[in-house]
């Protein structure tokens, strides 16, 4: 035990004066005795009135020695060196990443971390100062540059570790900018490691607190769907993280019935692809490992994939026929092209979507979205276009901004010819100086889209924009799934989710039967509440019974750098490796909080005593009572 | 402290039934075991005095009553001589304890002053009753008979407990006064400054039987602790300082009780006695079986 300002003790010597004023104020009892004669014989037998026989069991005199100990050495503030890193300026970056929910420490590593975070709390002493970043997919600051060991625990107490990869980058970044500009600033990282390879070095001495001691983990790194010849598939891979071999059984389970289950071995550091045949109707799949001997993280061993089983959607070519709208709509994923061109013989009703390639609407409308190209005016004149005479000045004048036109070029678009039309419902997309070349707009509920040329009147074709205008057409009409997402998402990736015409809010309900609801009044919604590994389901928001499942995805954790829980030592995050945790930095704990409790308890301890009549020993015989 | 209570109609009460008692006891035990001084003259006719209830009937006159029909104890020249002192330390030390306890030593010494000068009048010895002052002793006596038990009793009701007592000026004061020394009876605590050896020694050597009764109270013979205490004589005013603490106030008590067996020894080898008696023990049980037992009531 050392003391930070030693001087103080000098004020020890009070404890003279005290013991002085005790000898010489010392203020007997008078009593009254029959007789001295004895008292005195036994007063020169013993000597009973030595000063310091005096001082002998007189509590208060030692009460308030002891009262001036603990003050002198409260105000010398004492403190213990410990063999912490607590001290200076620090930032502390906690890893939240996934690899931290390992129980290789019970309970995980993640409480483990906290509480060597914790005793960073209690060893600081009171010049220094903590800024507590926790890392995980964003990481956040918890607590500032604070000195106030509550608002740190309180700080610490919020911090849960999330089944996401870290953002070791963002991370390092804030701690640069935290541990700018003071004296002692010193970065201690406490986790597992698991950082990549290239990150920017920090201004400050850099620390590494390990977690963490064991490898073993199984952890299913891919889940996908894929329609073969032969039927639907599904396709997993396992892979084993430890050194050690390892026996699991991995089961499939298809809208919540088992499909199989298989025992497989791995050994250290291999993989394997398991390959599964699906029933058509596939659609919610959930890939789940067991494994027989020690699988220290259990968040990658369950994946999700959700199969679009809807089949494809149906788009109908009316027209003459053009190579190009052909061969582009023919190599569109999930559609299904046919063409013809009589108009008369066609059921119309059980199309996705009629392309009108120079053929008049019907009377009454399309019945269904449409795409409009050389409109042709009705031989009645009615439905929902006037069609005009052409224009040739088709040089373009404005282009809206519209989710049709996303990542379309019109600049180098000629077009040689078009038609006036006149749709007061549709809006103009595409202005050229004669009229309209593009518009869009919603006629009785279907969406139709209007291309007022020919195709072959312009070089659109040729164009790098005609895939990407006309996959946006398709994508803009076809009634839309509410969310389009190919293969799963990553823990707390974001995902926009699609209004779906007739549905103002969507009920979306994850794992754990967590339910959130969305408003849609926009064109698309951001989804991003997807912390926890597991199915999403997206539904209207009807009644509990007459709620229609709109759509599905599934979020997994598939992150090698988070399933390969070893724990790493050291990591290279400035130019030198890290220096471990070992005794270098001298933290130190001051002890005059405890010392000041006591007194204050003591204090009241001796007014108690004043109050009551305290003495030792403490009863009295009625008779010794002073008398008056 | 009530005088006017000293000797209620409880105590007299008492007082009579002690003194037939008493009387038993003595002549009884201590008959043929006490001798006269005057040889030969043992059986010598003195003189008649009235019979009381509890005398001997054989020594009732029979002719005198057959004449007078009065009955008349016939007194020998044996008992006739022996002559009874009652010493009453009456210091201020005797005035305790001060908060008119049931203990209080003064008023406990009188009852058995007034406990032995009564069986003394009763059965005709000559009685006399002293309290002892530095300033000056007050007498009552000699007297003998019956009829002077209630002077006796307003005298002692009169005597009041002050001031300091010379133990050895006092006794030997009273000593050479000796007019018949005889049976002496000295009721004090002893806590006398100068000691009480001189005065024994006077009064044995005047040929006075002393038996030394001292009565403390219970709080002088088991004090209890106090913490720092200054005490303050009430006799003297003189103070000792002290920190009252249980070792102390055992050591208090070893003191005590080998102060009292050096009286006790000194007493016996001069062929006095020494009773120590806490005034909690009532004093009729003082006077009669801690008295008999000592053999010191005759």
């Amino acid at each position: 035990m050392a003391f930070l300002s030693p001087a103080w003790l000098l004020l020890g010597l009070l404890a003279i004066p005290l013991v002085l004023l005790y000898m010489l104020r010392l203020r007997r009892r008078e009593v009254p005795v029959s007789s001295t004669l004895l008292w005195q014989q036994l007063l020169q037998d013993r000597e009973a009135n030595a000063p310091w026989q005096r001082l002998r069991r007189n509590l208060f005199l030692l009460l308030q020695l002891l009262l001036l100990t603990l003050l002198v050495l409260a105000l010398a503030r004492p403190f213990l060196p410990s063999e912490s890193l607590a001290g200076g300026n620090m930032v502390v970056l906690l890893d939240g990443s996934a690899s931290m929910l390992a129980t290789d420490v019970a309970p995980t590593r993640f409480v483990e971390a906290t509480a060597q975070v914790e005793g960073l709390i209690a060893a600081m002493g009171g010049d220094d100062q903590m800024t507590l970043i926790l890392v995980g997919a964003t990481p956040s600051i918890l607590a500032s540059a604070s000195r106030d060991p509550g608002q740190l625990r309180q700080a610490l107490a919020s911090a849960q570790a999330t089944a996401a990869p870290a953002d070791w980058e963002a991370a390092v970044a804030l701690a640069a900018g935290a541990v700018q500009g003071f004296d002692e600033g010193r970065v201690i990282l406490i986790g597992d490691g698991g950082l990549p390879a290239e990150l920017p070095s920090l201004p400050a001495p850099v620390t590494m607190v390990p977690v963490g001691t064991e490898d073993a983990n199984l952890a299913l790194t891919a889940l996908a769907t894929r329609d073969t010849i032969a039927g639907p598939q599904a396709y997993a891979n396992v892979s084993n993280y430890g050194s050690a071999t390892q026996q699991a059984l991995v089961s499939l389970r298809a809208d919540g019935r088992l499909l199989s289950s298989q025992r497989i071995g791995l050994d250290g550091g291999e993989n394997q692809g398991l390959v599964w045949s699906l029933p058509d109707d596939a659609q919610m799949l959930e890939a789940s490992l067991v494994g027989e001997d020690d699988d220290y993280l259990a968040q990658d061993n369950t994946a999700w994939a959700v199969r679009d089983a809807s089949g494809r959607g149906r788009i109908l070519l009316l027209g003459e026929g053009n190579r190009f709208l052909e061969t582009v709509l023919g190599v569109m994923p999930d559609v299904e092209l046919v063409r013809t061109a009589n108009v008369d013989g066609v059921e119309l009703g059980d199309a996705d979507l009629i392309v009108y390639d120079g053929v008049p609407l019907p009377a009454a409308g399309p019945s269904t979205d449409a795409l409009v190209i050389d409109p042709v005016a009705t031989q009645d004149g009615q439905g929902p276009l006037r069609v005009g005479g052409l224009f040739t000045d088709t040089a373009v004048v404005q282009v809206a901004e519209h989710e049709l036109l996303r990542f379309v070029d019109w600049n180098d678009i000629s077009v040689r010819q078009a038609k006036r039309i006149e749709a007061p419902w549709a809006r103009a997309l595409v202005l050229a100086e004669g009229g309209p070349l593009l518009l869009a707009g919603e006629w009785r509920g279907q969406r139709v889209i209007i291309l007022t040329f020919r195709l072959q009147d312009s070089d659109l074709p040729l164009q790098i924009a005609f895939p990407v205008l006309m996959a946006n057409i398709v994508n803009w009409l076809r009634p839309g799934r509410v969310v389009n997402v190919n293969q799963s998402l990553s823990v707390g990736e974001s995902v926009t989710l699609r209004p779906v015409r007739g549905a103002a809010t969507l009920t979306i309900r994850g794992p754990g039967e967590r339910l959130w609801t969305l408003r849609v009044d926009e064109e698309a919604v951001a989804f991003g509440e997807t912390q926890r590994p597991g199915l999403y389901q997206i539904a209207d928001s009807g009644d509990q019974d007459s709620r229609q499942l709109l759509g599905a995805f599934a979020v997994n954790m598939f992150a090698p750098s988070e399933s390969a829980i070893a724990p790493v030592e050291t990591v290279a995050l400035s130019q030198e490796p890290l220096e471990q945790n070992e005794s270098g930095a001298v933290g130190r704990r001051e002890l005059w909080p405890w010392l000041a409790a006591v007194a204050v308890i003591l204090l009241a301890l001796e007014w108690w005593g004043y109050q009551t009549g305290w003495r030792l020993p403490p009863t009295l015989g009625h008779r010794w009572r002073r008398i008056g | 402290m009530a005088e006017a209570r000293l000797f209620d109609e409880q105590t007299l009460r008492r007082l009579e039934r002690l003194s037939l008692v008493a009387r038993q006891v003595r002549v009884g035990v201590l008959k043929g075991e006490r001798r006269s001084r005057r040889r030969g003259s043992a059986i010598e006719f003195a003189d008649y005095r009235d019979y009381s209830p509890g005398d001997d009937l054989r020594r009732l006159d029979w002719n005198v009553f057959a004449r007078l029909e009065r009955p008349f104890i016939k007194l020998l020249e044996e008992e006739e001589d022996l002559a009874i002192h009652v010493l009453l330390d009456g210091s201020a030390s005797m005035d305790w304890p001060p908060d008119g306890s049931d203990y209080h030593k003064m008023n406990y010494a009188l009852r058995v002053t007034g406990a032995l000068a009564y069986i003394g009048l009763v059965v005709g010895d000559q009685v006399t009753v002293t309290v002892l002052h530095s300033a000056g002793n007050r007498s009552w006596g000699p007297f003998r008979g019956r009829q002077s038990l209630l002077p006796l009793l307003q005298f002692l009701e009169s005597v009041k407990a002050s001031g300091p007592t010379q133990m050895n000026q006092t006794l030997r004061a009273y000593a050479l006064h000796a007019r018949r020394p005889g049976l002496l009876f000295l009721i004090s605590d002893l806590f006398s400054p100068g000691g009480y050896r001189q005065g024994f020694q006077t009064l044995m050597a005047r040929g006075y039987e002393l038996v030394t009764i001292q009565p403390l109270s219970p709080d002088e013979v088991n004090p209890a602790p106090g913490g720092d205490v200054r005490f303050v004589d009430v006799e003297t005013a003189g103070a000792a300082e002290l920190t009252l603490d249980q070792v102390t106030v055992d050591r208090y008590r070893e003191r005590l009780f080998a102060w009292q067996a050096e009286i006790a020894a000194y007493l016996r080898d001069r062929g006095g006695r020494f009773v120590s008696v806490e005034t909690s023990l009532p004093w009729e049980r003082l006077v009669l079986q801690t008295l008999r037992i000592q053999s010191v009531v005759e």
